[in-house]
């Protein structure tokens, strides 16, 4: 049962909020219960076709020849759409904001990169006679020598997965590959404390497994344009993805989503939009693009896999003076999203404790595997469970308990974060006090006194001394957000605005005032 | 090529509709016909169904019962006379694939499905086909080993042996995500005591091979002897002799020879 503490830090907070603290009913509920929401595949178009794609059944290879004759005889195809159909057949999801370098095409041309790549897309009359025209489809392929190892994929020599990155890393501000965080000095602080403790922990992948598949079905309408039913989750960022991939105005396209049968992170790399609506341009007709269960179990993206390693010092009276984090996220054979998860676990690191020197570097690899992508908390999850898991090993070393042990070493308010933002709002103690008071776990009078609104701030606000590291960059960025405000491509756009500088340190008010700010979780107003 | 539906009133008709088609595939409940078809399965184009009352009948009197084809796993959930059945049963899919998939189909069902024909298995059964050429009984392990060549016959009924007691049949389905994932071993074990001793002990094994097959060194380890701790040890040790599993996404062929004994032999000793 839902129980709000209103009596934490109730005197920061205004109880007359519309919705927190509601039962509101949720608007899609009825519909869903009586089961008359209507899905992407409850439409049925009239002279409707279907679109199926010929996967690469190699991990990775060279394409020799790809011999569609008989497939293109075959009864019921109407049109086979090859790479070069495809008007733009380079494309990266994020791109949209200027993040990262076109690496993945919508059909493979010269080569596979992973198995189950889609090399055709055949439309036909029916799924069936798509099926029975991919039998026909002939492909010459050359095998070559797979990487599926995060670690052998950084290994001088190994095997070049995608040559938009051809060390087989993501690249940062067009220099760095990898991730870099550094406050105080770790190595230093290993050396001098009392336990020093080195684990290596290995995510397993981990697909969204939604009730409704990834699916699309798009149809020609008046002036031009073309109406999408879609399975997305993100209906904005599909429509400008499929807006550049097919080299078209994005008003060209009225989508319609905004139920979807699941989606968890799994609906947002739009896969189906593209060659759906590609095929519509191409034939004139309504176009359904739908995976099958083993598509989307076998080839949709799942959460990707991350090897981390880290090595944490602690003294014997509890305190975790150092913590190095070395992570390898596996992106597979595209970056999708997971250069993003990397920046956002070099932001977390070291989790939500305070420790004076922290050290991190965040990998986004590419493999021969299924290119991974965003599901609930990627970058974050799998390194707060290695995280916890250590915090636990820590405890047990040092001969404490794990509750006491994490209030100990929780961050509190006006702490400096190891990527030298403030700690606000930090209610990890408080979480900590609830969760053993609700599992009737005996906690120590003075952890349950420990708040964090206290004992924060002072020397815990400072940035400490810290030794640069020149390994792995030529170059030093003149600013952190380079690469998010590239240089315009022409001269018509406008040039990116500097942000205003921060004030040094923001005012704080002696009390804090009801209603003066909202809660921000991005920003953090709550405590200001 | 589309495909063509075929319904028939006499389960005869049906098997000759079956036998005369390269094509055709019977459906039963359809959880794995209709699994082939939606994921492009393009060697079915002839689909063929019988409503036939006869493949729905289960005859539990007597010391073999009769199970109908078309008996789904939750008509024998729901029958008290078959309660030896209800784990074997029970342990098949969830409540929507219980509800839909049969006896019959399960004899089809490929790795790591299949688990009710491990219980058929250990139990003796007999399978009844009818072929072109008119009906036969065979035994489950011959069916078992040319199930590939049977695809154009028509299963009508399979019946086995029913315990004397309920401690003389066991049956275990090894999952890693319960309680309705897939087999990574499964094991039944038909162990009748007669004064103090097991005579005709069967022990059926499920992904331990391209089809559910006997344990028969297990077998032998058992024959005669009392069910003490030395000879669960033998017939645990025996357990992955003859045995060829092989690796799928729910375990290595390694690890299922190296826990199948260590199976058998909880499974013999009662623990959990």
């Amino acid at each position: 049962m839902l129980e709000l503490r209103k009596d934490i830090f109730a005197d920061e907070r205004d109880d007359n909020l519309n919705e927190i603290g509601k039962g509101t009913q949720r608007q899609d509920m009825l519909g869903h219960v009586t089961g008359t929401s209507s899905y992407f595949n409850d439409h049925k178009l009239q002279g409707m076709l279907h679109l199926k794609v010929v996967r690469s059944t190699h991990s990775h290879a060279r394409i020799r020849r790809i011999d569609t004759a008989d497939a293109e005889r075959s009864s019921g195809v109407r049109r086979i759409i090859r790479g070069s159909d495809v008007p733009r057949n380079l494309n990266t999801l994020l791109s949209l904001i200027n993040f990262g370098k076109d690496d993945e095409p919508s059909l493979a041309v010269d080569k596979v990169r992973y198995k189950g790549e889609p090399i055709l897309a055949i439309v036909a009359d029916s799924e069936r006679k798509a099926f029975e025209a991919i039998a026909k489809v002939r492909i010459d392929y050359e095998p070559l020598p797979t990487v599926f190892d995060v670690e052998d994929a950084l290994k001088a020599g190994a095997p070049v997965v995608n040559e938009t990155y051809p060390k087989n890393a993501f690249i940062y501000h067009d220099v760095y590959d990898h991730q870099k965080l550094r406050f105080g000095d770790a190595d230093a602080a290993l050396a001098t404390a009392d336990h020093v403790l080195e684990q290596r922990y290995q995510m397993s992948p981990i697909e969204h497994a939604p009730t409704e598949t990834n699916g699309s079905i798009a149809a020609p309408d008046t002036n031009g344009r073309y109406v999408v039913y879609t399975s997305t989750q993100a209906l904005f960022f599909s429509v400008d993805t499929c807006a550049k991939i097919l080299d078209v105005p994005s008003n060209t396209f009225h989508f319609i989503g905004g139920t979807v049968g699941g989606g968890f992170g799994g609906k947002v790399d739009t896969l189906t939009e593209p060659l759906c609506i590609l095929g519509a341009m191409l034939t004139g007709r309504p176009v359904r693009y739908v995976f099958g269960r083993e598509e989307e179990m076998q080839y949709g993206p799942p959460r990707g896999a991350e090897r981390i390693y880290i090595k944490d010092g602690v003294m014997r009276d509890g305190r975790v003076v150092a913590r190095k984090v070395r992570a390898y996220f596996d992106s597979g054979a595209y970056t999708r999203l997971s250069s993003y998860a990397a920046v956002k676990c070099a932001a977390h690191l070291p989790g939500p404790y305070t420790i004076p020197n922290v050290y991190g570097d965040v990998y986004c690899v590419f493999t021969n595997r299924t290119p991974a992508t965003a599901m609930r908390g990627f970058g974050v999850t799998a390194m707060d469970f290695a995280i916890e898991c250590q915090m636990d090993k820590l405890a047990n070393l040092v001969g404490m308990d794990p509750m006491e042990f994490r209030i100990l070493n929780a961050y509190r308010d006006g702490d400096m974060k190891a990527h030298r933002r403030e700690a606000k709002n930090t209610a990890l103690i408080e979480c900590v006090q609830v969760a053993a008071e609700k599992a009737k776990w005996p906690i120590r009078d003075e952890f349950k006194r420990a708040s964090s609104r206290k004992d924060g701030r002072g020397s815990r606000a400072a940035v400490p001394r810290t030794p640069t590291d020149t390994r792995g960059g030529t170059t030093a960025p003149t600013q952190q957000r380079t690469t998010y405000d590239r240089q315009p491509t022409t001269a018509l756009r406008e040039p990116p605005r500097e942000p205003p500088p921060p004030p040094p340190q923001p005012p704080r008010p002696a009390a804090p005032s009801h209603g003066a700010g909202r809660f921000s979780s991005v920003f953090g107003t709550r405590r200001r | 090529m589309t495909v063509t539906v075929k319904t028939f009133t006499s389960s005869s008709e049906a098997a000759a509709a079956l036998s005369s088609d390269r094509n055709a595939r019977y459906l039963g409940g359809g959880t794995l016909v209709m699994r082939a078809l939606n994921e492009g399965d393009i060697s079915i184009s002839t689909v063929v169904r019988a409503n036939d009352h006869a493949l729905t009948r289960i005859d539990p009197s007597g010391p073999r019962i009769t199970l109908g084809a078309g008996v789904t796993f939750a008509r024998i959930l729901g029958e008290r006379d078959l309660a030896f059945l209800h784990a074997p049963a029970r342990s098949i899919g969830g409540p929507a694939v219980r509800n839909m998939g049969t006896v019959g189909g399960n004899l089809f069902a490929p790795n790591p499905y299949g688990d009710f024909t491990v219980a058929l298995l250990a139990l003796d059964a007999t399978v009844a086909l009818q072929g072109g050429f008119g009906s036969r009984d065979i035994p489950i392990e011959e069916f078992l080993q040319s199930r590939e060549r049977q695809a154009g016959a028509l299963v009508l009924s399979v019946s086995c042996t029913r315990p004397t007691n309920a401690d003389a049949f066991r049956y275990r389905k090894i999952a890693r995500i319960k309680p309705k994932g897939g087999s990574v071993i499964t094991l039944a074990a038909h162990l009748p005591i007669s004064g103090g001793r097991i005579a005709g002990a069967r022990i059926a094994l499920g992904s331990m091979a391209p089809t559910q097959i006997r344990a028969r060194a297990a077998e032998r380890a058992l024959e005669g002897r009392a069910l003490d701790a030395a000879t669960v040890a033998a017939a645990a040790s025996a357990a992955a002799e003859g045995t060829s599993p092989s690796d799928n996404a729910l375990g290595s062929a390694w690890y299922r020879r190296e826990i199948v004994g260590v199976h058998l032999r909880r499974l013999l000793l009662g623990q959990e």
